[in-house]
């Protein structure tokens, strides 16, 4: 079984944002970027559910996409690292927006025919937790979001899933979307080594436009702004008090 | 412009969340000159939408096949409702089925969508949308592109609306039970045991460290509290070491890592296993009685007493707020 | 011949009557043969069982390391000779043991020179009772000598099997080989001394007491009705069975635990300084082989595979290690014997190429038990043949990261150290916060520095810790010591990456501090942390850093001998009344690096000579707080923690303050006693003694 994994890279989420000069966009320089951390959930589960043959299908493969630019290997390397058998990069002149990401992801499943997509609920830049869903709707395949727990059953995949009201179950048949939460699994820590020989598999490049996409845009960043700084504490006096900043200042409660 | 408002409801009637993205609609119906129209969707409702109806007009889909509103069928009946009636925004609330299922709609609608939305306005005659991003540690504010425009509203940034105006008309959507998709099955559904939001889902936090002396001090007062603040509960490793909580309420860097937009962190003197799973929380508020505890350090608001005092105070103001 | 009178022994050894024995007397020329054959059959054996481990050991990789051949050749009197490494722990067992190995190195050695005395004598044609050297003083010397070693030798054998049989030691390992050498060697040495006595019954020789035992027991056997007429059939059996039972063992020697006696001499003598040490792998390696760290025996160097037969299983690793006290399924002895069993199964091939041997992850070592180890070195510091096992396991962890084996929090950890220079993420614009309103200086505010204090992570990041770092700070302004820190540019060191067995991230800090600390051509550096002192000092200079780095503790009790740092009285007196004080030796302080005295002067200098108590494991016999390693990432419930048996030991010393100088020290203790003794104070020494410091400029009247 073909599991595809859509993955993102993402600025590592521990470290400070800083807008950049334009105001619309943030500061690259010296920020490290990660493989998004839902989508390592992700690639994790995909592992596991072939290397333990959870479908009860023989020969399974588990293909990771990316959509961006060259630097973007290195995410795709530690992808593969972990354990994917092949990446695929498509080369993209910006960063589309998810209704783009899914119209390109749309393409590649077109392209691939993978019985299974298994991605992030969300990535932690954008925060969207759209894409998933968006393609869902263009292949109109089934769809399972906030998987905590994936299992296979007599052709049909059984989802159990985390949402604010509590736990729900839901079945599909393959092929499927499934958009992975925090607690479907720990993803295993790739290293150097790995990441080196990984060096060996391959990562296919295709342009955006040889998959028949010209981008049209949804979503304009008009402007950015810093929303954590450095935290300055104020002492208040009363329990009392802190309940009225709270609700006054903040606008919680 | 038509605004078209996806409704959730549960065995009482509307959600709160989804009161909260009425409130959303309103200012961008402000914004806009645009009118609402609400969609229920679900079986034997007659209830909800005519309570709705106090609020809006409403498209109501009540058919037996609704009744568990999985998203493949949700999608398809807001998508065809947004037609019908044509929609120039759709919006919903952006709760777990909201943005299962107005996401899904979202990408039968074309993909014009901002999700978890704190706020709208006019920038420059363009209708803008501010939400968050990196976890909450940038603010956009964002144009959307396309017709029709998808919002989810982020429910803890509005009041919840109130009926007023003049009470709307239900309307019957015409939906064939055999057009309904079939792909997802529902299975099962069950509340979280425990009934109090996940520590790493919750938007607030109430978390007790070493100062709580007991379980049943524990359930009282930071159980007590965080329940009138509708929040989740954590504590630090000291309570665990102690056998007071159990280890899947230990916050710190071998246990959860959370990032609610408050933290209030009770009896915990702040050593950096804690803060490490913390430290995005949006606004922290400590309480402790050692004015040299660490974690005033790393807080926005700090208040030295005794926790066995002031808990007890702020659940008293509280439940008297209602 | 009988002599009429005793003579002198010393006279006999002058005059024409030898005092000396017949060698091979009664032995008839074919039982010579025989006895020669059988001889070479038994060293051909031996030797042939020899060269099979030689070539099982040289299936590992060459070393890295270069063997100082002279220092081991001065290694073998001071370590082997004087039985020191096994005397050290288990005194008792040592003794004897020392006891049994210098029997049987005299009777080695005596053997050998019966031996040049035959053939010397059959060389130059000397008859039955004309020996070369084997006559007079030196005769005589050499029977007391040997019939008094022989019966130190039967002393050992006989307590060791007495221990053995009251198995009361659950740590020594057993095996049903170990009985044979025993037994074989008490039967040996028994044989001896009943063919020595019978030899005196058969033929007398001026003194015979001197051979003292053989002659009690040719005392012995004359009362039985042994005599000169009866003697030689009885003789001559009891020989070949001494000779055979010898013959057994030389044969048998490399098949058994004896192996120890050269793989574990060799191993002992050709290893330095060990102890915190780890060796360096490669890019070009790791693009060579394709992985990282021990996957299969054949990736163990030759001397981690020779080491596998040096260890005898006695278990004196296992009594040490925090973590198989704390209930974990890590027992260093066991992972050494599993590696050796493993070796032991496979077919040796003189080549290169891969071996059939099967992997030793899960198979013969899990996971978990790798995850166990803190490095606390205990178990390398104790072995008496130097076997490292945190070698092995950091070797094997090393394979298990380059495989994915890591997930969860300790993964976690490694992550942010590589994104943000420290274990939790914390952002690395923050790292010198702790400075703030306290003027330190940075090497760019003050570039004319001497010394560098290398701040660290904790005390960069944890509120607890950083009181630590301002504590020094005030120490060194007080004292006037010129120095600087590395301010914001200061990175995670990488030591417990690398214990982890993260070796290429280690390698990354490593590489980016170097090249930091090289711009500000750093030559000295101080630190608070064991830890980052142990990885600039011993793992840096792998990577082109070489530096002076003393621990806060030694410099500190240098500028109080030297009068830069006085104690102030009067507060002295009053903080002297917060009663006893103990301190818990930081294992890569006092283990892993030898510093155990300087804490202690500081420690007297601030509460007085009285104030100190000592726990039972102190020094470099200190009990792990169980963060080592990585282990402070990883995630125990508070009972099945390593180093909880510490804190017990800590609350049962009854003083109110405890004393550290290592920031996981600082953390463990003091989440541990806060569980279990919250009344108790934990502080590092650097806090101590800036509490009661004569401040220049203040007043002296401080008290009421």
């Amino acid at each position: 079984m073909k599991i595809l994994v859509p993955s993102k890279r993402v600025p590592d989420p521990d470290q400070r944002i800083r807008i950049a000069a334009s105001g619309h966009a943030i500061e690259k320089d010296d920020l490290p970027f990660v493989l998004n951390p839902f989508d390592a959930i992700s690639i994790e589960e995909a592992l596991r559910i072939r290397d333990e043959n959870r479908a009860g299908e023989d020969e399974g493969e588990v293909v990771v996409v990316g959509i961006g630019g060259a630097a973007y290997e290195k995410e795709l390397r530690t992808a593969m690292a972990m354990g994917a058998d092949r990446a695929l990069l498509v080369e993209c002149e910006t960063a589309p927006d998810p209704w783009n990401v899914a119209r390109i992801l749309q393409a590649v499943v077109e392209r691939e025919q993978p019985a299974l997509i298994l991605m992030g609920k969300q990535a932690v830049d954008d925060d969207s937790n759209q894409v998933g869903q968006f393609l869902a709707a263009l292949l109109d395949w089934p769809q399972a979001t906030f998987a905590s727990k994936i299992e296979f059953d007599a052709g049909r995949v059984r989802v159990t899933r985390e949402t604010d009201m509590g736990i729900e179950t839901v079945s599909m048949e393959l092929p499927a979307v499934i958009t992975a939460d925090l607690r479907l699994n720990e993803p295993r820590y790739a290293s150097l080594p790995a990441i080196m020989k990984a060096k060996r598999k391959p990562v296919d490049r295709i342009d955006c436009a040889d998959l028949g996409i010209a981008i049209e845009p949804r979503v304009r960043i008009l402007e950015m702004e810093p929303l954590v700084s450095k935290r300055t504490c104020v002492q208040v006096s009363s329990g009392t008090e802190l309940l009225a900043r709270l609700r006054d200042e903040v606008g919680v409660l | 412009m038509r605004i078209l408002v996806v409704l959730e409801h549960d065995e009482r009637g509307l959600r709160l969340a989804s009161r909260c993205a009425l409130t959303l609609a309103r200012e961008a119906a402000a914004c806009s000159d645009g009118e609402l129209e609400l969609l229920v969707m679900g079986y034997e409702i007659g209830f909800v939408a005519q309570e709705a109806a106090a609020y809006a007009p409403v498209y109501c889909a009540d058919l037996p096949g609704l009744q568990h509103c999985t998203a493949d069928r949700a999608a398809k009946v807001i998508a065809d409702a947004a037609r019908d009636c044509g929609a120039g925004l759709v919006m919903g609330a952006s709760t777990s089925w909201g943005k299962d299922c107005v996401g899904r709609a979202g990408g039968l609608l074309g993909g014009a969508m901002a999700t978890d939305v704190t706020a709208c306005a006019m920038r420059d005659g363009i209708l803008a949308w501010r939400r968050a991003m990196f976890a909450g540690g940038v603010g956009a504010w964002i144009a959307l592109e396309g017709d029709p425009l998808i919002v989810t509203a982020l429910p803890s940034a509005f009041d919840p609306a109130e009926p007023g105006g003049e009470a709307g008309e239900v309307t019957q959507m015409e939906v064939e039970e055999a057009t309904l998709p079939n792909q997802i099955r529902f299975e099962s559904a069950g509340t979280k045991s425990g009934g109090r939001p996940d520590v790493t889902e919750a938007a607030i936090v109430v978390s007790g460290g070493r100062a709580i002396r007991n379980s049943d001090d524990y359930e009282r007062l930071i159980g007590g509290l965080a329940d009138q603040m509708g929040a989740g509960t954590g504590s630090s490793r000291a309570l665990v070491d102690a056998g007071i909580t159990p280890n899947e309420l230990q916050v710190g860097q071998t246990g959860k890592i959370v990032a609610p937009d408050l933290y209030l962190a009770i009896g915990i003197s702040g050593a950096v296993q804690h803060l490490a799973g913390m430290k995005n929380s949006k606004v922290v508020a400590a309480i402790n009685s050692d004015p040299e505890a660490p974690i005033f350090e790393f807080a926005d608001y700090g208040l030295v007493g005794d926790a066995y005092e002031i808990i007890p105070e702020l659940i008293a103001t509280l439940s008297d707020d209602g | 011949m009988m002599v009429e009178e005793p003579a002198s022994v010393l006279a006999l050894a002058v005059g024409n009557e030898p005092l000396t024995r017949e060698v091979f007397g009664n032995i008839d020329s074919v039982s010579k043969v025989l006895f020669y054959c059988l001889a070479t059959l038994s060293v051909v054996i031996f030797g042939w069982g020899i060269w099979r481990r030689v070539r099982l050991w040289r299936m590992g990789r060459p070393s890295k390391a270069k063997v100082d051949w002279r220092a081991a050749l001065r290694g073998f009197w001071a370590k082997v000779m004087t039985q020191h490494t096994v005397r050290r722990s288990r005194r008792r067992a040592g003794i004897i043991h020392a006891l049994m190995f210098w029997g049987f190195s005299v009777l080695f050695v005596g053997t050998i020179l019966i031996g040049i005395e035959e053939y010397a004598s059959l060389i130059l044609g000397r008859g039955a009772h004309d020996p070369v050297i084997h006559k007079g003083l030196y005769f005589a010397i050499y029977e007391v000598a040997l019939d008094l070693f022989g019966l130190f030798f039967l002393v050992g054998c006989l307590w060791f099997i007495r221990r053995r049989l009251r198995a009361a030691k659950t740590s020594i390992g057993h095996n049903a080989l170990d009985w044979v050498v025993i037994l074989s060697f008490l039967a040996i040495g028994v044989t001896g001394y009943f063919v020595e006595g019978l030899r005196i019954i058969r033929e007398a020789t001026p003194h015979p007491e001197l051979s003292f035992v053989g002659f009690g027991v040719s005392k012995l056997l004359g009362g039985l009705g042994v005599n000169e007429a009866n003697v030689d059939p009885v003789h001559l059996a009891l020989w070949w069975v001494h000779a055979l039972l010898v013959f057994g063992i030389i044969a048998a020697f490399p098949y058994t635990r004896l192996l120890h006696v050269i793989a574990g001499v060799i191993n002992l003598v050709s290893t330095g300084k060990h102890l915190g040490q780890l060796e360096p792998v490669t890019l070009e390696e790791l693009e060579e082989t394709g992985k990282v760290g021990v996957e299969r025996l054949e990736d163990l160097t030759r001397q981690q595979l020779l080491s596998l037969d040096a260890c005898v299983s006695c278990g004196r690793c296992e009594d040490v290690c925090p973590a198989f006290e704390a209930g974990k399924p890590l027992s260093p002895r066991d992972v050494v014997q599993g590696l050796h069993q493993a070796m032991d199964a496979l077919s040796p091939r003189s080549g290169e190429g891969e071996s059939d041997a099967p992997g030793l992850h899960g198979e013969v070592i899990g996971a978990e038990t790798l995850w166990s180890c803190t490095s606390c070195s205990a178990c390398t510091e104790v072995c008496p043949l130097a076997v490292d096992p945190v070698r092995l396991i950091v070797d094997m962890r090393r394979f298990l990261i380059g495989e994915g084996g890591l997930s969860g929090p300790p993964a976690a950890a490694l992550q942010k150290m590589q994104r943000s220079g420290n274990p939790w993420g914390l952002a690395k614009q923050d790292r010198f916060d702790w400075a703030e309103g306290l003027e330190v200086p940075t090497v760019v505010t003050n570039p004319g520095f001497e010394v560098l204090y290398w701040i660290g992570c904790a005390a960069s990041y944890d509120r607890r810790a950083q009181k630590v770092a301002r504590a020094v700070v005030k120490l060194l302004e007080i004292a006037g010591v010129n120095y600087a820190t590395l301010g914001p540019e200061e990175r995670c060191n990488g030591e417990s990456a690398r214990r982890m067995g993260d070796e290429f991230l280690f390698q990354e800090l490593a590489g980016h501090n170097v090249e930091t600390l090289a711009r500000y051509e750093v030559r000295k550096v101080i630190t608070h942390c064991p830890h980052c002192l142990n990885s600039l000092k011993k793992d840096y200079p792998q990577f082109g850093g070489d530096y002076e780095v003393m621990h806060h503790t030694q410099l500190l009790s240098q500028l109080v001998l030297d009068g830069r740092l006085k104690v102030d009285s009067e507060a002295e007196l009053r903080e002297g009344k917060r009663g006893r004080i103990t301190y818990h030796d930081p294992c890569y302080l006092a283990r892993v690096n030898g510093i155990s005295e300087e804490p202690r002067r500081l420690i007297e200098a601030v509460r007085g000579p009285e104030a100190l108590v000592e726990m039972e494991r102190n020094r470099s016999g200190t009990a792990c707080c169980g963060a080592g390693g990585g282990r402070m990432w990883f995630d125990d419930a508070l009972d099945e923690r390593v180093g909880g048996s510490r804190i017990r030991e800590v609350v049962e010393t009854g003083a109110q303050t405890v004393a550290v100088s290592c920031p996981f020290c600082l953390t463990m203790v003091g989440d541990g006693l806060a569980a279990k003794a919250p009344h108790m104070e934990v502080v590092d020494i650097a806090e101590l003694l800036a509490e009661v410091i004569e401040e220049p400029g203040r007043s002296e009247s401080t008290s009421m």
